[in-house]
């Protein structure tokens, strides 16, 4: 069976007695199966003193034998797996059991019946949850065997309300100033209304002075733009050689002091990348019984849960249901996961997410080394399937650029980071401390980092990269990436409701640099089609109206903006690309004009969901892509 | 004591600038002056005083960024601008090339060498009093070359990057510059075919190994094209814009290069041109090829310099592109001599190769003696090339600097800007600054001129009587007639559609003449 134990527990084996799970019934039964060896009762016990889980959650959980082999054993043996999603249950006896318990034990009461308690449970011999059915209820247990899967999809629907609430409101009733359930202020609304009628009357009075006024505005604000880029690849290109943590440092980690490691993996309706996903995590360097997989699914999504109930092999995570409730965002997910996490420090990943294999144990290095108010570790995200065809050439370009100089770029300068969708690493209890993340944000990363500087806490960059699959279909790209730049709206909008509190908070540099990322960027393409509208109107049909609005000086600092800029764009991305050596994607960077075009697009799609529907998350399909690159393993 | 040697390094440049300025201001009130101080120093007048078109005068004025840095110290004194800048850029140079050397060289033995070159040397005494723009092409010369330099130990995208950006200045300092591109793709090949993973360790035969295998030879073409892209798309690029501001705002692609009113080259060119048409004497070290050799007889610490390097290809190929480069601008620029710039870039290429490689040689001792050997008999040599010169120009400034009581070089048109500001102040002068730029420039006085920027220049060139008092014509023996429209012929044409027209001759030289319109 699994060998994926660390060789320091089996070691260290004199500590644990014989397993005491060894003489249950079920146990006997996947031994004699030849599911289970006596060396993995041996690492069974280990993982039970590292985190107090029941037999069978290990046994399910840690990748000892999988669910259809659980249930095959069983079955030969006579028992008899019943379905229990529709069974009638009762409120008292649920009112009894807290959530936790019973997810911890995959064991549920449901309903008194002759004079027995009827109760769900995954191993019909946990002698923990039988005693607990006796103290607290008085009654025998009539016992229902149910896979471990329903069992936590009904606890979680039933006894989940507590737990997704707080998943939902916490940071609204804690901290409602940093919440985006409200997405226009009456302030902000005051001042968008007061801008667009100065500008309406400006029009009306003096149509030619107010419309170069505005050209020139947003030439020069594009092209500062373009610059303050440039110079932050500039700043983030000099310490490409730099390296957080060395190899040399990983090495000397002694496994015995590493701590729990938590891992989120929220999905939606991934059924088909869920055995890829067990190869990667299986990939990670981090003893397995220090990690805590949290697999979060939602209620609504039996397609992902069919695919882990028939997985051929062990599954090396644990399985949370989150209960539906509005809005169905992955901040929610991640929020409700929280409340199960046992880590020290917290991770997120994407189903489809191949990290390097000693990410975890580098960002454990890198913390010890940094001060205790850094609270976030962001490592780079890159692609697979770079080479796949054009979007995902150009997704490339623009997350190497990204990764590997703006951020590193804004780390040197001390300005806010807007967070990495995944790979973002965390100490749990700081986390929770600032309130977790925005489940009304639909880019609640870029929002916690910015919440996170804003109250004194710094997050750095680390050298290890996780390969995601970049999105090779225009229209699931442009889902994707409305809902990005609608999230940068959003954040913007939250944290420029009291700009002069958030300047006395992250200082003015810092708030210089949230403007032109996350404010600017939406902004920069919802112009950009304006702007070449107007010069290719210009250069097409030399147009009269248009001559009026580009005097002579106009038009010499628009065309000079709309050229340096382009050219600089291009050749930041170019730089990204160099560094990787990703030579063969060099030349695309000059498609990187008509890849604006398609963000400004989705920039429109995402205003218009800002005004319509706020929270609604657009879903990235994942798994579309043909390429199976492993790029992870660290040579 | 870093902060000690900083203060240290402030106050030696300080007192370098003193020196220079001092220098310069002597040079210019004793009337050494050049063309492109005085086109510079017009357009910048233009800038500051002139009513009219001054879009084009600031956005297409070209090398476009020494003329910025004249227009700043405008600022401070119109006149001395162009000393000011050079004298203070030239100091920053050596600034610039001092901390470099502090931060690789504990030895001070070798500031102080740095020190007596900037003090001593004629060339760089040149370009730090004459006022031309030569402190701005070797300060990016020098950081292009330093950043390569540091790209080829680190290997980092960084330096490469920022290496392509102080290239993009150095064209808009000078744009012949752009040549040297041309000599970087053997050197960008070398580094390609380097870098593949082959067992082969000869470069000629790791070439035909990877032009022979096709996934090698895609690997080597997009390694090539990527370090090539990388250090010269910005550049090209960028001339590119520059072009296309040109053609929408001048309705000509290279209008920075050709015309007269955009850069001083053209003039200076073409009067070097017909001079050495005229000359007898055909000077034989000129010729293409002999360039090289007279590069190095200019500078032999290159030799050296090329010797730090050895065994590092890519250093030395790097150090043999400028060599290329005036080779290519010979035969390209066939009918001017290579101006004194252009071989004071090997100076400071010697000089940063000192910089970056003299702590890995052992004995010290020779090698200290030898360079001041080296360094004496480079002076005296910078010497000879600038008194020798076959440029009027930096042959002038060796005789202002050199002889004790210098004579106005440009006297002609000093006398006559002197008679126009002796002028009652509301005089007109109808001007074509293409041509008349020192005369303008001299007169520091751009409001009784009317010239070419302004919207009523084709006004009054067609009827001068109802704009202007007076009018400066360009002599038939002026070797810049060519290049203007106010000449003998124009005034015969426009005689002939106004009989009426009356024109007394006011103020006459061998190249102008000032007319007075009765």
């Amino acid at each position: 069976m699994s060998t994926i134990i660390s060789e320091s527990l089996l070691q260290d084996s004199a500590a644990f007695p014989y397993g005491n799970a060894y003489h249950s019934e079920i146990a006997k039964i996947l031994i004699e199966d030849g599911f289970l060896s006596e060396s993995d009762f041996e690492k069974i016990d280990k993982v039970y003193a590292q985190t107090g889980a029941s037999f069978i959650k290990i046994l399910l959980s840690f990748g000892f034998i999988s669910r259809k082999n659980y249930e095959r054993s069983l079955t030969r043996a006579g028992y008899v797996f019943e379905q229990i999603r529709e069974l009638p249950y009762d409120e008292e006896v649920l009112n009894k059991i807290d959530l936790k318990f019973a997810d911890e034990r995959l064991a549920l009461p449901l309903r008194a019946d002759n004079g027995k308690l009827v109760c769900a449970m995954a191993d019909p011999t946990d002698q923990t949850f039988i005693d607990f059915i006796r103290a607290t209820y008085q009654l025998e247990p009539h016992i229902i065997i149910a896979s471990d899967l329903d069992i936590t999809w009904l606890s979680h629907k039933l006894l989940g309300t507590k737990y997704v609430k707080s998943a939902v409101f916490e940071l609204l009733n804690e901290d409602p100033g940093n919440s985006a359930l409200t997405t226009f202020t009456d302030k902000q609304l005051i001042f968008i209304f007061s801008f667009i009628g100065l500008l309406a009357a400006g029009f009306v009075l003096s149509f030619k002075t107010t419309a170069t006024v505005l050209n020139v505005f947003m030439s020069l604000f594009f092209l500062v733009t373009i610059v303050f880029k440039l110079f932050l690849s500039l700043v983030g290109s000099r310490f490409e050689l730099y390296q957080a943590v060395t190899k040399s440092e990983v090495k000397a980690i002694n496994n015995n002091e590493l701590p729990v490691y938590t891992i989120h993996l929220p999905v939606y309706k991934e059924d088909k990348l869920i055995k890829k996903l067990i190869w990667n995590l299986q990939s990670i360097d981090y003893p397995r019984e220090k990690l805590d997989i949290k697999l979060l699914i939602e209620e609504d999504d039996d397609k992902t849960l069919n695919a882990v109930r028939n997985l051929d092999f062990p599954a090396i995570f644990e399985v949370i249901v989150v209960p539906f409730h509005m809005p169905k965002t992955k901040p929610k997910a991640c929020n409700y996961g929280l409340h199960f996490s046992r880590g020290e420090y917290l991770t997120i990943y994407d189903a489809e997410d191949i990290p390097d294999t000693d990410q975890l144990k580098k960002v454990v290095a890198m913390f010890s080394k940094l001060p205790d108010n850094y609270i976030c570790v962001q490592c780079a995200l890159n692609y697979f399937n770079r080479n796949e065809n054009f979007l995902t050439r150009m997704f490339t370009l623009e997350y190497s650029y990204w990764f590997d100089y703006v951020l590193p770029g804004l780390d040197t300068l001390d300005i806010p980071i807007p967070l990495g969708g995944t790979s973002n690493h965390f100490k749990l209890a700081n986390l929770v401390e600032l309130g977790a993340w925005d489940p009304f944000n639909v880019t609640e990363d870029a929002d916690l980092g910015v919440r996170a500087y804003a109250k004194g806490y710094k997050i750095a960059v680390l050298n290890s990269t996780t390969y995601e699959e970049a999105n090779n279909d225009f229209f699931n790209w442009i889902r994707q990436r409305s809902r990005w730049i609608k999230g940068y709206m959003q954040t913007y909008l939250v944290h420029m409701r009291n700009p002069s509190a958030l300047i006395k908070k992250i200082g003015m540099r810092g708030f210089l640099g949230f403007t032109f990322f996350v404010g600017a960027t939406p902004i920069m393409f919802l112009l950009n089609p304006i702007l070449i509208f107007i010069f290719l109107a210009y250069v097409v049909f030399d147009l009269e109206v248009i001559r009026t609005l580009f005097p002579d000086w106009v038009l010499f600092i628009s065309i000079f903006n709309l050229m340096v800029g382009n050219i600089l764009m291009i050749y930041v991305n170019m730089m990204a690309v160099f560094k990787r050596r990703f030579y063969e994607l060099i030349l695309f960077a000059i498609a990187n004009p008509i890849y604006w075009l398609m963000h400004s697009v989705a920039a429109y799609k995402g205003l218009y969901q800002l005004i319509v529907k706020p929270f609604y998350w657009e879903k990235t399909n994942h798994g579309l892509s043909k390429t199976h690159n492993q790029n992870n393993v660290v040579k | 004591m870093k902060r000690f040697k900083a203060v240290y390094l402030i106050i030696i440049t300080a007192l370098l600038a003193a020196y220079y300025l001092a220098l310069g201001i002597y040079l210019h009130k004793a009337g050494y002056t050049n063309q492109e101080s005085l086109f510079y120093v017009e357009k910048a007048q233009i800038i500051f005083s002139g009513v009219g078109d001054k879009l084009r005068i600031m956005g297409l004025t070209s090398p476009i960024l020494p003329f910025y840095s004249v227009v700043f110290f405008s600022l401070f004194n119109n006149e001395l601008a162009p000393v000011l800048a050079s004298a203070i850029g030239t100091a920053a140079l050596f600034y610039i090339m001092a901390s470099s050397m502090m931060k690789r060289n504990k030895d001070i033995y070798y500031l102080y060498l740095l020190v007596g070159i900037f003090a001593l040397h004629p060339g760089l005494l040149y370009t730090a009093c004459s006022g031309k723009s030569i402190y701005l092409d070797l300060i990016l010369f020098f950081l292009f070359f330093l950043n390569l330099l540091k790209y080829y130990n680190s290997n980092t995208t960084f330096h490469v990057s920022v290496a392509s950006l102080f290239f993009v200045m150095l064209i808009f300092t000078d744009y012949k510059m752009i040549w040297l591109s041309l000599f970087f793709i053997p050197l960008v090949l070398a580094i390609s075919v380097h870098s593949l993973n082959l067992g082969e360790k000869e470069s000629v035969f790791r070439l035909f190994m990877s032009f022979n295998n096709p996934s090698l030879r895609r690997k080597l073409i997009n390694k090539t094209f990527s370090i090539y892209t990388i250090i010269f798309l910005l550049p090209l690029a960028s001339v590119l814009i520059y072009k296309m501001l040109n053609l929408t705002h001048a309705d000509d692609l290279n209008y920075f290069l050709d015309s007269p009113y955009a850069t001083w080259n053209i003039i200076t060119d073409n009067l070097e041109y017909t001079m050495k048409e005229t000359a007898t004497k055909y000077d034989i070290s000129e010729v293409s090829i002999l360039v090289s050799l007279k590069a190095i007889l200019f500078c032999p610490l290159i030799v050296l310099a090329i010797y730090l390097f050895k065994q590092h290809l890519y250093q030395i190929l790097t150090l043999l592109t400028p060599f290329g480069l005036i080779e290519f601008l010979k035969v390209k620029y066939d009918q001017v001599n290579l101006v004194y710039e252009y071989y004071l870039l090997f100076l400071i290429l010697a000089l940063l190769c000192i910089i970056f490689r003299v702590r890995f040689i052992k004995n010290q001792n020779p090698l200290k003696v030898c360079l001041i050997a080296v360094i004496a008999v480079q002076c005296y040599i910078g010497y000879v090339f600038l008194n020798k010169s076959a440029i009027g120009e930096e042959k002038n400034f060796a005789e202002a600097l050199f002889n004790s009581k210098p004579e106005r070089v440009d006297d002609e048109n000093y006398n006559l800007a002197k008679y126009i500001k002796s002028m009652p102040a509301d005089t007109h002068i109808l001007a074509d600054d293409a041509v008349a730029y020192a005369i303008v420039g001299y007169t520091n006085n751009i409001q009784r001129f009317t010239i070419p920027f302004q919207s009523e220049y084709l006004s009054a060139v067609e009827a001068p009587d109802k704009y202007n008092g007076y009018v400066l014509i360009a002599n038939t023996g002026n070797p810049m007639l060519s290049y203007t429209q106010l000449t003998e012929a124009y005034l015969e044409s426009i005689k002939v559609k106004n009989e009426a027209l009356r024109l007394t001759k006011v103020y006459i030289t061998d190249n102008w003449t000032l007319y007075k319109i009765m």
